[in-house]
């Protein structure tokens, strides 16, 4: 894992459950949620459980804010691009206005071979259901962010009614989305409730806990 | 089309338009804001017509224009901007204009804050504009019911000349669900819009849409057909699920996120050997009353919640007719209550702790 992962994807790709599952799974410094689009479901709700884990979750400059219309962003947010002691993870928002969040901490980064840029992707989501339609994505992404998507993950799922074949074809759109552009499928999600799937996926495997979203949802 | 993900705000948005929704106006407000942007890319996509309004009180008299010309017009937004709707809703009612409103709640009174709440139950079941009227209410509990209400509601309206609104709230607009837009829908029988103002000129009279009378006995007739209107939804669309209730010893009334919740609560009773059903609104007007008169005996209990202080509870007592005691639970602010919590409100009513 590159020291900076930052993760972006149409909103409801699994940004933010996997954003958390990641840094808890490989003790990351700094949890920057840059979601600046979804008003429920962020990262930024879990501070308590990240400390508890010695994960730093920078959010809000406003304590106690998570009800806010105004989602700022702490400047504490650059420290990791000019620290290169701190391992972080950076949540984005959704859609191309919640991409542009990252430009500003761009002239900071002094070697761009430290930053994976991973998009996640679910084929259930309509906008990246083919070829097609996850790389005009990941052209918005690029185009918004003026950085190159490293890798992709695969978090096809349609939460409880997932099945192992649906996986295996996400994968197999996202192989020929990695061909075209020369990138890796960095991670495959498989939701710890699904842990029977025996299938060999690509990447490294993420068995997902729900810390988001609440079990009656 | 298969399955697919979808946040709840894009899902009622496609429902729409599979719905046949002509036209959208509307004025962005969070949590619903998706459904807006969803719209702004998708009707021009299909050919409709999609609108961001200078304001609340402007898209609702664009809805009132478009239903009036003989669209099937929408719009959405969020609590305080459903109040400042209140006058041009109350227009189409008084003026027999079909159309749909989605309201996806916030907390409230006043700005309140951007979490999900059921605070404006009264005001979508009281007519929350002035005059005698009411609108045909849906509440659905999950994505998949909201996507086939919304599929309905169009020729609900349509066939009542009557606005109807889904009410959901925050936490139905933002989850994510995997949904289908295939499943059958009751189909209406509808008649021909002969009194749209539709820009016809052939020799038929010409239509006026209105809701002025200024004669009082005039005025009086338009009430009472309009009266006889409702009449028939409470006496023929009343529409709800009855969940567990058979040899229940209580039952719990909930609608919308909330029922969702209590499900979940009677899972872990039943774990513990309490029987605990639920009576679910899908309809908040018409108020299911009917429901009530098929408990058995063996309810001694009725327990209502909601994410409100206490709304439809007075609903529910009315439907009652104080049979039985009957008791409340409520978080508001924008917080949803746990399963748990319901639980031990059972508990504690079954132990006799919580006396109505």
């Amino acid at each position: 894992m590159k020291r900076i992962t930052i993760i972006s994807g149409h909103y409801g790709s699994g940004k933010s459950e996997i954003s958390v599952n990641l840094a808890i799974n490989n003790k990351i410094d700094y949890l920057v949620d840059l979601d600046i689009i979804n008003p429920y479901f962020r990262s930024r709700g879990l501070a308590d459980l990240l400390e508890e884990k010695n994960i730093h979750l920078v959010e809000s400059t406003i304590k106690g804010m998570t009800g806010s219309d105004l989602p700022y962003i702490s400047g504490e947010g650059v420290v990791p691009f000019v620290n290169p002691d701190i391992t972080a993870i950076y949540d984005l928002g959704g859609t191309e206005n919640g991409a542009r969040v990252l430009i500003q901490f761009l002239d900071r980064v002094k070697d761009l071979n430290e930053i994976d840029f991973l998009c996640s992707v679910n084929i259930f989501r309509p906008e990246t259901a083919d070829v097609k339609g996850i790389l005009d994505t990941i052209a918005m992404y690029e185009a918004e962010t003026q950085l190159k998507i490293t890798g992709l993950i695969n978090n096809t799922n349609l939460i409880n009614e997932t099945e192992e074949v649906d996986l295996i074809r996400g994968e197999e759109i996202l192989k020929e989305v990695g061909k075209k552009l020369n990138i890796p499928i960095v991670y495959t999600v498989v939701e710890e409730t699904k842990k029977n799937f025996n299938h060999e996926f690509l990447g490294e495997r993420i068995t997902l806990i729900r810390y988001i979203a609440k079990k009656y949802l | 089309m298969a399955k697919v993900l979808m946040k709840g705000n894009e899902a009622m948005a496609l429902a729409a338009i599979k719905a046949g929704c002509d036209a959208f106006y509307g004025y962005p407000i969070t949590p619903q804001n998706e459904l807006p942007e969803y719209l702004s890319k998708h009707m021009a996509l299909n050919g409709r017509v999609f609108v961001q309004s200078e304001s609340e009180v402007a898209a609702i008299n664009m809805v009132y224009g478009a239903a009036g010309a003989g669209a099937r017009a929408l719009t959405s937004s969020s609590s305080p901007g459903i109040a400042l709707k209140q006058e041009g809703i109350s227009y189409m009612a008084g003026a027999e204009l079909p159309g749909v409103i989605i309201n996806v709640m916030r907390g409230g009174p006043g700005l309140g804050g951007i979490q999900p709440s059921q605070g404006d139950y009264k005001q979508i079941t009281r007519g929350g504009g002035n005059g005698d009227y009411y609108l045909y209410s849906l509440a659905p509990e999950s994505l998949q019911e909201a996507v086939d209400l919304i599929k309905e509601s169009f020729d609900i309206a349509d066939y009542f000349r009557n606005p109807v609104m889904i009410a959901v709230d925050g936490l139905i607009g933002q989850m994510m669900e995997p949904v289908t837009f295939d499943n059958e829908t009751p189909k209406w029988e509808l008649e021909p819009k002969t009194w749209a103002a539709d820009g016809n000129r052939s020799n038929r009279e010409k239509n006026i849409i209105n809701s002025l009378y200024l004669d009082p006995l005039m005025l009086e007739k338009h009430n009472l057909k309009l009266k006889a209107k409702y009449d028939v939804m409470r006496d023929k669309h009343q529409r709800y699920e009855m969940i567990n209730v058979k040899d229940a010893e209580i039952v719990i009334v909930a609608y919308g996120s909330m029922a969702r919740i209590a499900r979940t609560s009677i899972e872990i009773l039943a774990e513990k050997g309490i029987k605990c059903g639920m009576i679910r609104p899908i309809t908040i007007f018409p108020f299911p009353d009917k429901a009530f008169r098929k408990l058995q005996d063996s309810v001694k209990n009725i327990l209502v919640v909601e994410m409100s202080t206490g709304q439809m509870l007075e609903d529910v007592k009315i439907a009652n007719e104080c049979e039985r005691p009957i008791h409340f639970y409520g978080r508001v602010g924008g917080i949803v209550p746990e399963a748990e919590e319901v639980v031990s409100q059972v508990l504690k009513i079954i132990g006799g702790e919580d006396n109505a």
